[in-house]
């Protein structure tokens, strides 16, 4: 359902990402392993949209249609989730503002009715405990002195709240514990679905002991330089990234 | 030898001196030996400074001079009918509906069938009209007026005290807290070319608790210069909230002043919203007088096509131990400027004093203009004075990540407006009011859209 064909991608006039090559059914996780500088972050940007990343060339398509043709609102609309690797922090929006009318805007575009507030409180309640996050938190600005579990809890709570088909998960497990990791983890597995295809970017395995892939892809230089099932991700951890480096 | 020098003056800066002249005798409290030797002294000190323009440094970018080149003519009441459907047009339905005792002054009258008057008294508030006081002040009147932070150097002052028909007086009685708002809503300009010049004086005796709401509209499209003057006393651990609200018609020129002693163990909460007038200078002069006790100033302001908003601070603290906490935010669009001018005064011996002072600007376009000028003067040793400013557009970062989760881009910019603004209101406490003023700030943003 999503198909990445020879992309290529600029950022800040360096090419990022030179001739990316990826397809991920329905239904299945990948993972995207790689080294740093090999493009991993650049890829999960590129398919939210982010203005600065220039496709120079290549395609995706995403449900059969030009993902670049979509702005990010709609790619969200259309299913798109990026969880990320740091999440914004915005002092005067309260957490459940944000949330109500994220969620609103995606039901609406989806052509769905919006959630009245108890029909949304409700939601976002069940939602929270499943992660363990505390209601009170929610009444706080948007991930304002969050901890760094507290931050990425709330990005899998929101992935849990816009119920997408693609979720790009970019490094989701770096600066957590491993207690943080676990809970995460639990989140995302609850969200595994057969209409719903996972992106897990992640530097090390050892997220992969929790979300366990279907496919494991090497990235390096900006190209997949090797994919595998998921032992390949085991091998990496024993011989590291050192044939990967760039030249 | 002195050679005698021909002082220039514009048509504007004359105008007044005319008008004082032709209306002197005709001002309530012409025969009050009080009223009349005040007003003679500030129109005499206004002779000699004249208009300020963008030489005199407190009026660097705000050259009220060149802008009032025609001094309209002072109005006296007309008793023009007004029911409460003009009310909610003037300051907004939100506004009108708060729960308060409220106070009417329009054309400086203070209008008996629009105003609460009877709840206030009962609640033990000592109100009556300016323009009756004036004939026959009272004795807390005549020690209070003029004298609260009297600002003498200030040209917009002395012409308020000079020219002032209207407004109103008010007297929290010794420890009483008040269990509304009082709400003055001053309303002007139906449809003439008209100066409203009104003075409200209020005195917050010992261990009183008040919370004043000053709402300013305009009722008509036509031209008003407004200049109104509030002095406000807060006696020892007394505690005075003040809001206003401006939302005058888009052709307004909008001078208001307010002076302010605070005395020991004592608390002032300030806040203003500004969404109106071609040229509005809100200035707030703060004195502490005693020690241990805080002022807290904040507001906001939105602005678009050639508005003008200037908003001037300036607090002395005279005695230790007292804080000073300064928040603007300013949202400012198409052909705007904002200007925040902030100076604390720290006297010799004011030891301890705590002031911060913050002014941010949020540029939605890029003719809109923001000029932040903080100033310090501190003649003592032991203190902790902060102050900063930044002015910036919407950060990218933000609305992707708002974006990414669905929020169509001018929804998104919308929010962050919001949020931007949203720190400067939540001061407010009152939640009613916090609501109002969020409302309205959206309201701006929705007219934007459309």
């Amino acid at each position: 359902m999503l198909e990445i064909k020879n992309l290529h991608v600029n950022v800040e006039g360096r090419e990022i990402l030179r001739g990316l090559d990826l397809i991920l059914p329905q239904g299945e996780v990948h993972a995207i392993m790689g080294p740093n500088g090999s493009g991993k972050s650049t890829l999960a940007y590129v398919l939210a949209g982010k203005e600065e990343y220039e496709v120079t060339a290549g395609t995706v398509t995403w449900k059969g249609e030009d993902l670049f043709a979509m702005d990010p609102s709609e790619r969200a609309a259309s299913g798109v989730f990026l969880a990320f690797q740091y999440p914004m922090e915005i002092p005067g929006v309260a957490t459940m503002t944000f949330l109500r009318t994220a969620v609103n805007a995606v039901r609406k575009a989806r052509g769905e009715t919006e959630l009245s507030t108890p029909d949304f409180l409700r939601f976002v309640r069940e939602k929270a405990k499943l992660l363990k996050i505390d209601p009170e938190m929610l009444k706080r600005p948007l991930n304002v002195g969050f901890s760094g579990g507290e931050k990425k809890r709330n990005e899998i709570l929101q992935m849990a709240l816009l119920e997408p088909a693609l979720c790009v998960l970019d490094e989701t497990d770096s600066g957590l514990d491993i207690d943080a990791v676990r809970i995460v983890a639990e989140g995302v597995n609850a969200l595994r679905a057969p209409d719903r295809a996972m992106l897990v970017i992640t530097h090390y395995q050892r997220l992969l002991n929790y979300i366990v892939p279907d496919r494991v892809h090497v990235l390096s230089d900006g190209r997949v330089a090797r994919s595998g099932g998921p032992e390949l991700a085991l091998e990496l951890e024993e011989s590291g990234y050192a044939e990967f480096e760039a030249a | 030898m002195e050679l005698p020098v021909q002082q220039f003056r514009t048509k504007g800066e004359q105008g007044y001196l005319d008008m004082f002249e032709a209306a002197a005798d005709a001002l309530p409290g012409a025969r009050e030996s009080f009223v009349s030797g005040l007003r003679r002294k500030a129109i005499e000190a206004y002779g000699r400074l004249g208009l300020p323009h963008r030489r005199i440094e407190a009026w660097k970018y705000t050259d009220l001079r060149s802008r009032l080149t025609d001094a309209y003519p002072l109005l006296g009441p007309t008793g023009v009918a007004l029911g409460e459907a003009e009310l909610r047009k003037a300051i907004g339905s939100d506004f009108a509906a708060l729960p308060a005792y409220r106070l009417v002054v329009v054309e400086g009258d203070l209008r008996a069938d629009l105003s609460d008057l009877s709840g206030l008294k009962t609640a033990g508030i000592e109100v009556v009209s300016l323009a009756q006081a004036l004939e026959k002040p009272p004795a807390w009147l005549k020690k209070t007026m003029g004298q609260v932070n009297p600002r003498e150097d200030d040209p917009v002052v002395a012409l308020n005290t000079a020219l002032m028909t209207g407004g109103v007086a008010l007297r929290i009685a010794e420890g009483l807290t008040l269990d509304k708002p009082i709400h003055l809503i001053q309303l002007d300009g139906k449809g003439e070319d008209v100066s409203a010049l009104t003075r409200n004086v209020v005195v917050a005796e010992p261990g009183s608790s008040v919370m004043l709401l000053e709402s300013y509209g305009s009722l008509g499209m036509k031209g008003l210069q407004r200049n109104a003057v509030t002095e406000v006393v807060i006696k020892d651990k007394a505690a005075v909230n003040h809001v206003k609200l401006q939302l005058e018609a888009g052709d307004a020129l909008h001078l208001t002043t307010w002076l302010v002693k605070i005395g020991a163990y004592a608390r002032y909460e300030a806040f203003q919203f500004s969404l109106g007038a071609a040229l509005a200078r809100n200035q707030i002069y703060a004195q502490f007088t005693g020690e241990g006790s805080q002022a807290n100033i904040s507001g906001a302001f939105l602005l678009r096509d050639h508005q003008h908003c200037d908003t001037t601070i300036l607090v002395e603290h005279l005695v230790p131990h007292c804080g000073t906490r300064e928040l603007l935010k300013a949202v400012l669009d198409e052909e705007s400027r904002g200007v925040f001018q902030g100076k604390i005064v720290v006297a010799r011996g004011a030891q301890k004093t705590d002031s911060k002072q913050m002014a941010q600007a949020l540029l939605l376009s890029e003719s809109a203009e923001f000029d932040s000028k903080p100033e310090l003067e501190i003649f003592a040793d032991d203190v902790v004075c902060g102050h900063g400013s930044t002015s910036g557009q919407i950060d990218e970062d933000l609305l992707f990540y708002l974006e990414a989760r669905g929020i169509p881009e001018p929804e998104a910019r919308a929010l962050l407006i919001q949020a931007f603004v949203g720190e400067a209101l939540e001061r407010i406490e009152d939640e009613r009011l916090r609501e109002a003023f969020t409302n309205a700030s959206v309201e701006w943003l929705g007219a934007k859209a459309g």
